[in-house]
């Protein structure tokens, strides 16, 4: 790894060239090879915020999980700075819905390598943060949506990662959350927090990222300054809804 | 992952999906017993009770419970440690963890509720005039060694089963097949010809397992070490195998439960 880039600053962790494609069930198109990612490069760098933008289906989910070690490309190399920790915090996935949500928030603190005993301390927090009361103790299976991005956000705030992947948890829960949670997003990325951030909102990308990425059809299309890249992505899915 | 998180988590684990699974039921915990005991019961009503044999009577019923009960050890663990991967894809799409904690987790869980299995034999067996001795001591290296047979399959199961889901649909099958094939409701050392008895022993793992259970509880035989220490070396084997291959490949098993 470079280590840092002409401007100075230094790379956490860095995409070259990353390809993801899979097998699925056969019959369907090219052999039933699905190509994710095409030729993902890109870096990132410490505490920045990076916003990635792209419509459903892109890809953007895939190089988060990539980004966090769970899925390796199938071909290019991904780069992460020696003993720094990446986590994905997504909806709708990570908890074993038999559990309570305590036992849950346990389980994932641990697995991100916290001891027993400092996974207990986090606990309270988690509870009290994300404002579950009673349902704390209840099995995940019992909770609303909104509630299972409550419990999933605060996990992943209260827990100590060096990246933190993000995927669209913030657009979710009821409005005094939501606000409650940006705010505490907002203090942690302005500390020392280096942040991946896939949003489908325009004013949370524009009020958080440094820096932004538009990928289309596995394809990055553009990158950079956030106010032109999304002002080209709003004016391409105009021209495709126009079309 | 150190070497300690790991096996803290494997029991955290095991202890949250225990809870868990007890209250789901309205019985809870007291399903450990009553299981085991419905199935002695079901024996007794069909072997003692409507096949009237010769064969039949208490003799033949603490028969059919050790070989049963011991089975269930194996059975249950490796049907749920082979879907444990599949259904973990929420952690798996969140976190790169090593994918062997999983059917470890499930194999752990199972140990403690055999351990009450194994205390309703002890007690059925003593209720049946086979009074404790310290040749029950053989009981020890038996289990030890059933263990590693059980966390080995477990393990390849797993691992089979995320790579391509129909297995999902063959273990249980394989698993009727071993009711049927070790010896659970005859004897192996009935069999007439005492070469196919050894063929059958040798073979057959989980019915050398399974004699040996008997051959210790009910007779005060102790097993054959030679034969056991073989399938120990041969488990330890297969879970070395395994686990190297569950690291080597934990991000393709990830996709694999993701797509």
């Amino acid at each position: 790894m470079s280590g840092q880039n002409e401007s100075g600053r230094s790379v956490m962790l860095e995409l070259d060239q990353v390809t993801l494609n899979y097998q699925s069930s056969k019959g369907t198109f090219d052999d039933g090879v699905h190509h994710v990612l095409d030729r993902v490069s890109l870096q990132l760098y410490e505490n920045e915020t990076l916003g990635i933008i792209g419509r459903n289906g892109v890809g953007k989910t895939t190089t988060l999980r990539i980004m966090a070690g769970i899925l390796a490309p199938t071909s290019g190399s991904v780069s992460i700075r020696p003993g720094k920790t990446a986590s994905l915090l997504s909806l709708g996935l990570g908890f074993k819905n038999d559990l309570s949500g305590r036992d849950n928030a346990m389980l994932a603190a641990m697995l991100q390598g916290a001891s027993k005993k400092l996974a207990k301390t986090y606990l309270e927090s988690i509870k009290e943060f994300s404002e579950l009361g009673d349902s704390f103790e209840e099995p995940v299976k019992t909770y609303s949506s909104g509630m299972r991005s409550r419990l999933g956000f605060t996990t992943a705030l209260m827990t100590h990662v060096d990246i933190l992947l993000i995927d669209e948890v913030l657009s979710v829960g009821d409005a005094q959350f939501k606000q409650k949670a940006q705010a505490a997003m907002k203090e942690r990325i302005q500390g020392e927090q280096t942040v991946v951030f896939v949003s489908h909102s325009d004013a949370q990308i524009q009020s958080l990222c440094d820096r932004v990425i538009w990928l289309e059809s596995g394809k990055v299309c553009a990158q950079g300054e956030v106010g032109s890249v999304l002002q080209e992505y709003r004016e391409s899915i105009n021209r495709a809804s126009l079309a | 992952m150190p070497l300690a998180q790991y096996f803290r988590l494997v029991d955290i684990q095991a202890r949250m999906l225990l809870k868990a699974d007890a209250s789901k039921f309205t019985l809870g915990y007291l399903w450990w017993f009553i299981e085991p005991m419905l199935w002695v019961a079901m024996f007794y009503v069909v072997f003692n009770v409507i096949l009237d044999s010769p064969r039949s009577g208490p003799d033949f019923l603490v028969f059919l419970a050790t070989g049963k009960l011991a089975f269930i050890w194996f059975s249950k663990t490796v049907n749920q440690a082979s879907n444990s991967i599949v259904a973990s894809h929420g952690l798996v799409a969140r976190i790169n963890v090593p994918k062997s904690l999983f059917p470890m987790s499930a194999v752990q869980e199972s140990c403690y509720k055999q351990i009450t299995i194994y205390a309703l034999l002890a007690v059925i067996l003593w209720f049946f005039g086979y009074t404790p001795t310290s040749k029950w001591l053989w009981m020890v290296p038996v289990v030890l060694v059933f263990y590693l047979m059980i966390v080995a399959c477990s393990l390849i199961g797993a691992f089979l089963v995320c790579m391509l889901r129909d297995f999902a649909k063959v273990i249980p099958l394989g698993m009727t097949f071993l009711l049927f094939s070790s010896g659970i409701f005859w004897d192996v050392r009935e069999i007439g010809d005492p070469e196919k008895i050894d063929i059958v022993l040798t073979v057959n793992p989980m019915a050398y397992m399974l004699d040996a259970h008997r051959q210790v509880l009910m007779y005060g035989n102790a097993p054959d070490l030679n034969h056991l220490l073989q399938i120990a070396l041969g488990s330890i084997f297969l879970v070395i195998v395994m686990i190297g291959l569950m690291r080597r490949y934990s991000q393709l098993l990830a996709l694999k439960v993701l797509t």
